[in-house]
């Protein structure tokens, strides 16, 4: 659109130029009274052009052609108006820089290569007027082929990319769309889970087992919903916003779907290299949030919290390990807390459970026999990243183990 | 006997959790799926609890909670989320809700909740004990504090017993463990929640304040 425009002040612009070359001429014109309809043509034309191109229905053959026949037939009527004389003398044509309006717009409509056509018949019908061959003639030739040419391709680029741009826009509406319903159906989703699970957790038998598998999936699916799509800041949160690492939903995607047992659902161990510490951070949250289940209990910040993709993973296995022992060690229906804290120093995590707890000297017994176990690989992940692991236990009282890892400075 | 209102666009959940209630001998005053009936019929409907679901189709949660306690000053709001989006959760407890429960709580649990909430006790799930120990840290460390007078902090108890709650210790079990009443560990629970909510009234006094005068 802005081209069509540009194209209708050039026209104007070089009819503007073409008037003062005629009446500059005149004088010398074989037939002078001609060229009044002349220019009448020209300025009608000018004005229809710019009128009848604002419209896209019009940009069709039918016009384009017109557009040519006028100029051409400017430029022809120019030896018998103008005289073989005076054209001889240097006398410009009738038409002058305003035939190359027709140029811009065949290029503009259909590319450098219609352009080029048009500039070369409108070229052609110039030297052929002349009769002889001037540098001036061949020059404005050129200039109106590389015009035909240069907006031709400029016309290209800005049809595609405007093209490119809507379909992206486009992409954008139907994704924030999809994210839309996706919230809507998760919701009720999770409502019918929630409501079955209710309704059926007092109830013996297949019904209670179906409320009980109602209750993991809403567990999961709140889980996946909480990490994968950022909150948006309320009213009330002045704190920065709550934003996620890229690679965060597709992550969590991938958690949940492992599937399996509640707790079995542990991060894909991944052989820690150091270039991985200089990878994107982690935020740790997402990572604990796969272990939620209606055993598993998350409390973390509101915001997220940062750490190297190597520390997040290897703190995700360590609670996934212990997490793992409650379910080894504790009868069935024993539940499990998991704290995340985020401090200045560093991050706290607690795994709490409400099993029977380890009768004290235990631990130190095993190790003592050398089952190291679950204990050792805990204690052994954290002091690589420079952490420390305490185990606090009573009969009776269950296990609670409190891992502290400093942060690394960058 | 206590009056309850039920706020929640789910029809289902909406009459099962007022049935529920008035099994339990709640007196269910006011039922809606929408927001800003809510807080238009609270006025008439002069609830002491209500059990506000925080995804609704109209306004925020934020917005359903401060219209509230204009339109029936010293109502309780137990909130009930679905998804347990935490900012959200966050949010609404500094807009003055007092009790918090996942909608996937039993109806034990729910009932249980509502009794305490109408007793004006905090209720809270090890989850949001974990938000509001996060915000606390944040606010303590927010590097856009101008002043330092105005972020609220938490003693060492209270730290100590929003630490415990978060890791699911009952407020018997943590009265047991640190020597003290259950009165107490309710009191300290609660007292984190009221710092909140009186900071993010002066913090929001502030900025209006700030734009006011700006505007002027």
């Amino acid at each position: 659109m802005p081209l069509w425009r540009a194209i209708a002040v050039f026209r104007f612009a070089s009819m503007a130029f073409v008037l003062v070359s005629i009446i500059r001429n005149v004088r010398d014109y074989t037939h002078p009274v001609a060229a009044v309809p002349a220019v009448a043509i020209l300025v009608l034309w000018s004005a229809a052009a710019a009128y009848l191109y604002a419209r896209p229905a019009w940009r069709r053959w039918p016009l384009l052609l017109a557009d040519l026949l006028v100029a051409l037939a400017l430029l022809l009527a120019t030896p018998w108006v103008v005289g073989r004389a005076a054209l001889d003398a240097g006398a410009p044509t009738l038409a002058v820089a305003w035939q190359a309006g027709p140029v811009l717009t065949w290029a503009v409509s259909g590319g450098r290569r219609r352009g080029a056509v048009a500039a070369l018949i409108l070229g052609a019908a110039d030297l052929i007027v002349r009769d002889k061959l001037t540098q001036s003639s061949i020059t404005g030739l050129m200039l109106m082929l590389l015009a035909g040419v240069a907006v031709g391709h400029v016309a290209r680029l800005t049809v595609e990319s405007e093209q490119r741009l809507q379909r992206a826009a486009e992409l954008e509406a139907a994704g924030r769309e999809r994210e839309r319903l996706a919230r809507g159906i998760h919701d009720s989703v999770l409502q019918v889970l929630a409501m079955v699970q209710r309704r059926g957790a007092h109830l013996d038998g297949e019904a209670g087992e179906l409320a009980r598998l109602a209750g993991e999936q809403e567990a999961a699916l709140r889980a996946l919903i909480a990490t994968s799509i950022p909150p948006a800041p309320g009213p009330a949160a002045p704190g920065p916003p709550a934003h996620l690492p890229d690679h965060g939903p597709t992550k969590s995607v991938r958690g949940a779907r492992e599937g399996g047992a509640f707790w079995a659902r542990r991060p894909a161990k991944r052989a820690p290299t150091s270039s991985a510490l200089a990878g994107p951070d982690v935020d740790l949250r997402t990572v604990l949030d796969r272990y939620a289940s209606p055993e598993v209990s998350i409390a973390a910040p509101a915001t997220p919290v940062l750490l190297p993709d190597r520390v997040a993973t290897e703190i995700g296995a360590a609670v996934g390990a212990a997490l793992d022992n409650v379910v080894r060690h504790c009868a069935g229906g024993a539940r499990a807390w998991v704290l995340l804290e985020d401090e200045p120093s560093g991050v706290v995590v607690s795994v709490r459970d409400d099993g029977p707890g380890i009768a004290e000297g235990r631990l130190a017994e095993a190790a003592g026999q050398g089952r190291l176990g679950v204990a050792q690989s805990i204690r052994g992940r954290i002091a690589d990243l420079g952490g420390t692991v305490e185990i606090v236990s009573a009969p009776g009282q269950g296990t609670e183990v409190e891992l502290r890892v400093p942060r690394v400075a960058a | 006997m206590t009056r309850v209102m039920v706020v929640d666009d789910h029809p289902m959940w909406r009459e099962g959790v007022a049935r529920d209630l008035t099994e339990a001998g709640f007196d269910v005053v006011a039922t809606t799926g929408e927001g800003r009936q809510a807080v238009r019929i609270a006025g008439a409907a002069r609830p002491d609890v209500v059990v506000l679901d925080l995804q609704l189709p109209d306004i925020s949660g934020v917005e359903v909670i401060s219209g509230l306690l204009v339109a029936v000053p010293g109502v309780r709001v137990l909130m009930l989320s679905a998804s347990g989006e935490q900012q959200t959760v966050l949010d609404a407890v500094k807009a003055g809700a007092t009790g918090y429960l996942v909608k996937s709580a039993s109806s034990q649990e729910f009932l249980e909740a509502v009794r305490r909430t109408a007793a004006g006790d905090a209720v809270f799930t090890p989850g949001l004990a974990g938000l509001v120990l996060g915000e606390y840290r944040r606010l303590a460390t927010a590097p856009d504090q101008p002043d330092d007078d105005g972020a609220p902090k938490l003693t060492d108890r209270e730290t100590e017993v929003l630490r415990l709650v978060a890791k699911g210790l009952s407020y018997r079990q943590i009265a047991e463990r640190l020597g003290l009443s259950h009165r107490t560990v309710q009191n300290h629970v609660q007292n984190t929640l009221g710092k909140l909510q009186l900071h993010n009234r002066v913090e929001l006094t502030r900025y209006a304040i700030e734009r006011g005068l700006d505007d002027a």
